[in-house]
């Protein structure tokens, strides 16, 4: 383990003053609370991890350190001085830096103008590039992390990991800006990176603890322990814990995170979950390929629910397109109920009976000025329509109903459904597909994304109707324990490739470390 | 198939965010508070103005440019915009004048199919090829004009045969002129359409997100086309008005007409970025703009600051309305 290799002695003294301190910090959003009073502390020269589940309040904490989000209540101390952030520059300024998680490169101009774009200084004389000023200035911060990276390569012909070596670089240049050590922030750095890669990235990590401070923030465990010194737990917005990464295993830090509840309670999971033998085979996708996919196949029987897992970039999110019309497939055949599907557009899909929830539900799930009524009857017109014109009476019983089977909190049918709750929003969302009763398979791309608990749980509950009156659910879930709980099937995309199916049936579900050994 | 039923109750508050804001409100009524500012204005200036007589000639000479604007309010709400409704307005002028002696009493109706289907080609272009609006509808203001000058020998061409569209001469009731009658017919005709048909929905969901809308599996594609041929359609129209005052049609004849027209559409409240906006803020838009026109030169104003104030207006009006909270970057 690398765990040996850690110095007992990096850790500073107590009475040092911290690099960064975050002080109750409270962020909402309409209908969430995306921070909580969250409360972190990054010593100096030390590297921090932060755990925490999907809508744990992760990114907004990250993006609140440098002056993306500002706060609604709470205090950011850097180094002793209480600091208020109003933009990146604001943020490097005070010496901290992010690599974001998705990358910020500008893919046609050399690493050694990406490392000092922005930051160009004598790298720029009477408003001229000076060639030479900038290799040299781009060779030094390349070498503070020691790389080999040719500083006059255009960054798209740069490998992923190499670019992320680029963006460490980029952002130590904001030592220029501030006499003391920087603190950088690395956002899920590890999710699309190779393990060889991954252990370079390592070593660098542990380079930039020798002079700056390091937030290092993860999905996956073994890795924060590997790495961080400490490990702060992020959940519901809240900060719930602290942990020494020295001799703490994943499982400590993943009780922290879901917190008392284990996955099988609050997903409904065993308790009605359909049994017996699946009935009639209703999605086939075999040999299914397109720009990110390759050779695909998966099952989906009337009243299944196929959970799919893996990490950024495993190709999962541009299937669940595919099967919708919305993606470019090059090669596979895929049929519903016995009929081959064209894949021509989504027009067709919908027209098949196939529903799709996006992940991104303000941008693409619904119109946000339109009104409930209008984004509920959005795909299927015929269903409030006589002819071709809206019948209102017709609209309102069917519109009415839905509001009141799936229990949406909505003023009136005609309010904007920006105006509500994100889990009303998604309600809505979800009813668009159930008002023609005419839904035969459900492609869920993060139904739950950034819905609290309650509205997850009905969203859950509802999710299981669905099944248990047959439809066939391809579910891309917002954590492990929420495929676990909710899947009967599930199956796992590594790079593009389906790797491996794990049975997933009530009382014999897998654990998420199960699942993660297959996504990796 | 059973239907699921949820019967817990949400525990969330039902609205989260509020309805509009006072500024909000402000901005939506603000076209109808500067029509009647600018009434009241323009009749302290000049008492006289406000005597049936000139606002019957105001209102006349707003009826093409309310239906070029209204026409282009449909491409502007899918979160388009239309260039060439000038140009296309004035080479419809040409053909009327040249089909007239042809088709007699049939020529406004070839014309405003002819510019219909027009409309329908740059449509198709913008979505087949999937060329920006802005870019297809430039090319098709640059073409438009060439060909108008092109057959009409860069030069109007008289209408002898006054009969044909005499009819927009007459008044509805002896006092309101039939040119403006028809347009707020086409106006009430539109509007019609989009409240009774789901099309409403469908534009509204194009021009908002266009990748919702794709996803809720809405006719995007044949909303835009559609939009493009009404807009068309009305640019054929605006010319058989303007043929009827002039007699005569001209290559050039409606070409300012392009900025007044976005002027009344962005001072009516619609969105240049689309989604949010409606027929009817284009119609007292068209108003707003006509009374500016014709209330310059009461208040000593030369008519050469004309384009001043549409150039003003347009960048003010779209200051005022823009939703910034969707637009992240700005080109």
């Amino acid at each position: 383990m690398i765990d040996a290799e850690l110095e007992p002695t990096v850790t500073p003294l107590s009475a040092e003053v911290p690099a960064l301190e975050v002080r109750g910090l409270v962020k909402h959003y309409p209908g969430v609370k995306a921070l909580d009073g969250v409360d972190l502390v990054v010593r100096q020269n030390e590297v921090l991890g932060l755990a925490g589940e999907n809508g744990a309040g992760k990114s907004t904490l990250l993006k609140a350190l440098v002056g993306l989000v500002r706060p609604d209540a709470g205090e950011i101390w850097v180094r002793g001085k209480k600091v208020r952030l109003k933009s990146v520059v604001d943020a490097a300024d005070h010496g901290i830096g992010m690599v974001f998680q998705e990358q910020s490169l500008v893919p046609n101009l050399t690493a050694a103008e990406n490392i000092v774009l922005g930051s160009e200084g004598p790298g720029v004389r009477r408003g001229m590039y000076r060639w030479k000023t900038m290799r040299n200035l781009a060779q030094q911060q390349l070498d503070k992390i020691g790389s080999d990276i040719d500083p006059l390569a255009r960054t798209d012909t740069l490998t992923f990991a190499e670019r992320q070596m680029v963006e460490i670089a980029k952002v130590l240049r904001i030592e220029q800006r501030t006499q003391f050590a920087p603190v950088i922030i690395l956002d899920e750095p590890t999710s699309v990176l190779e393990s060889k890669e991954i252990e370079t990235l390592f070593t660098q990590v542990r380079r930039l603890r020798e002079f700056a401070s390091v937030v290092f923030v993860s999905h996956r465990l073994d890795e924060v322990l590997d790495v961080c010194d400490r490990v702060t737990v992020l959940r519901g917005g809240e900060s719930v814990g602290e942990v020494a990464a020295a001799g703490a295993v994943p499982g400590d830090l993943h009780r922290m995170m879901i917190g008392s509840t284990g996955s099988d309670d609050h997903y409904h999971g065993n308790a009605s979950q359909r049994s017996g033998e699946p009935l009639r085979p209703m999605l086939e996708v075999r040999g299914l390929s397109g720009k990110t996919f390759r050779d695909v196949d998966l099952d989906v029987h009337a009243g299944e629910i196929v959970g799919i897992v893996g990490v950024h970039g495993s190709g999962r999110e541009d299937v669940c397109r595919a099967l919708f019309g919305a993606e470019p497939t090059t090669a596979g055949e895929v049929s519903l109920d016995g009929t081959v599907l064209e894949l021509s557009g989504t027009r067709a899909a919908c027209a098949a009976g196939i529903g799709y929830v996006p992940a991104e539900r303000k941008i693409e799930g619904m119109v946000g000025p339109m009104s409930v009524a209008d984004n509920m009857t959005l795909t299927k017109q015929k269903s409030r329509c006589n002819g071709p014109l809206i019948a209102p009476k017709k609209q309102a019983t069917l519109v009415d109903g839905w509001i009141e089977r799936l229990s949406i909190r909505t003023p009136h049918r005609g309010t904007a459904i920006q105006r509500l709750s994100g889990g009303n929003q998604q309600k809505v969302v979800l009813a668009r597909w159930l008002v023609a009763g005419d839904i035969r398979l459900l492609l869920l791309d993060h139904p739950t994304r950034g819905l609290d608990i309650g509205a997850r749980s009905e969203v859950y509950r509802l999710m299981r109707e669905l099944a248990n009156s047959g439809v066939a659910t391809v579910l891309l879930a917002d954590s492990l324990e929420e495929a676990i709980g909710m899947s009967d099937r599930i199956l796992v995309m590594s790079d593009g490739r389906a790797t491996k199916e794990v049975a997933c049936p009530a009382g014999g579900k897998p654990t998420p470390l199960d699942l993660v050994k297959e996504m990796v | 198939m059973s239907t699921p039923v949820l019967a817990t109750p949400a525990a969330d508050p039902a609205v989260v965010s509020g309805g509009p804001t006072v500024g909000q409100r402000l901005t939506s009524f603000m076209p109808l508070i500067a029509l009647v500012a600018l009434l009241a204005a323009l009749t302290i200036a000049d008492p006289d103005f406000l005597t049936q007589r000139s606002l019957t000639a105001a209102v006349r000479t707003s009826a093409p440019l309310v239906v070029l604007a209204a026409g282009a309010t449909l491409v502007v709400l899918c979160g388009g915009i239309d260039l060439s409704i000038a140009a296309l307005c004035s080479l419809s002028t040409v053909f009327f004048a040249m089909w007239l002696p042809d088709l007699g009493g049939l020529t406004a109706l070839a014309v405003v199919v002819a510019a219909g289907a027009i409309g329908a080609v740059q449509g198709l272009a913008h979505v087949l090829l999937r060329i920006p609006s802005f870019i297809v509808t430039l090319g098709g203001l640059s073409i438009f004009s060439s060909v108008a000058l092109v057959i009409s020998d860069a030069g109007p061409i008289r209408v002898v045969d006054r009969d044909a569209t005499k009819w927009l001469t007459l008044y509805v009731g002896g006092v309101v002129p039939m040119a403006f009658f028809v347009a707020v017919l086409v106006v009430a005709a539109i509007a019609l359409v989009l409240r009774l048909t789901p099309v409403q929905s469908w534009i509204t969901a194009t021009g908002f997100s266009e990748s919702a809308a794709r996803l809720a599996g809405t006719p995007v594609d044949r909303v835009k086309v559609a939009a493009f041929t009404v807009s068309g359609a009305c640019a054929g129209l605006a010319a058989v008005m303007l043929v009827s005052r002039n007699f005569s049609g001209s290559p050039t004849m409606a070409d300012n007409l392009l900025l007044p027209a976005v002027a009344a559409i962005v001072v009516g409240g619609t969105a240049i970025t689309g989604g949010h906006g409606s027929i009817w803020r284009s119609l007292v838009g068209a108003l707003v703009i006509t009374l500016l026109r014709v209330g310059l030169p009461i208040v000593g104003v030369p008519s050469a600051w004309e384009q001043i104030l549409y150039g003003a207006i347009i960048v003010a009006a779209v200051a005022l309305t823009l939703d910034r909270s969707k637009v992240l970057i700005i080109k």
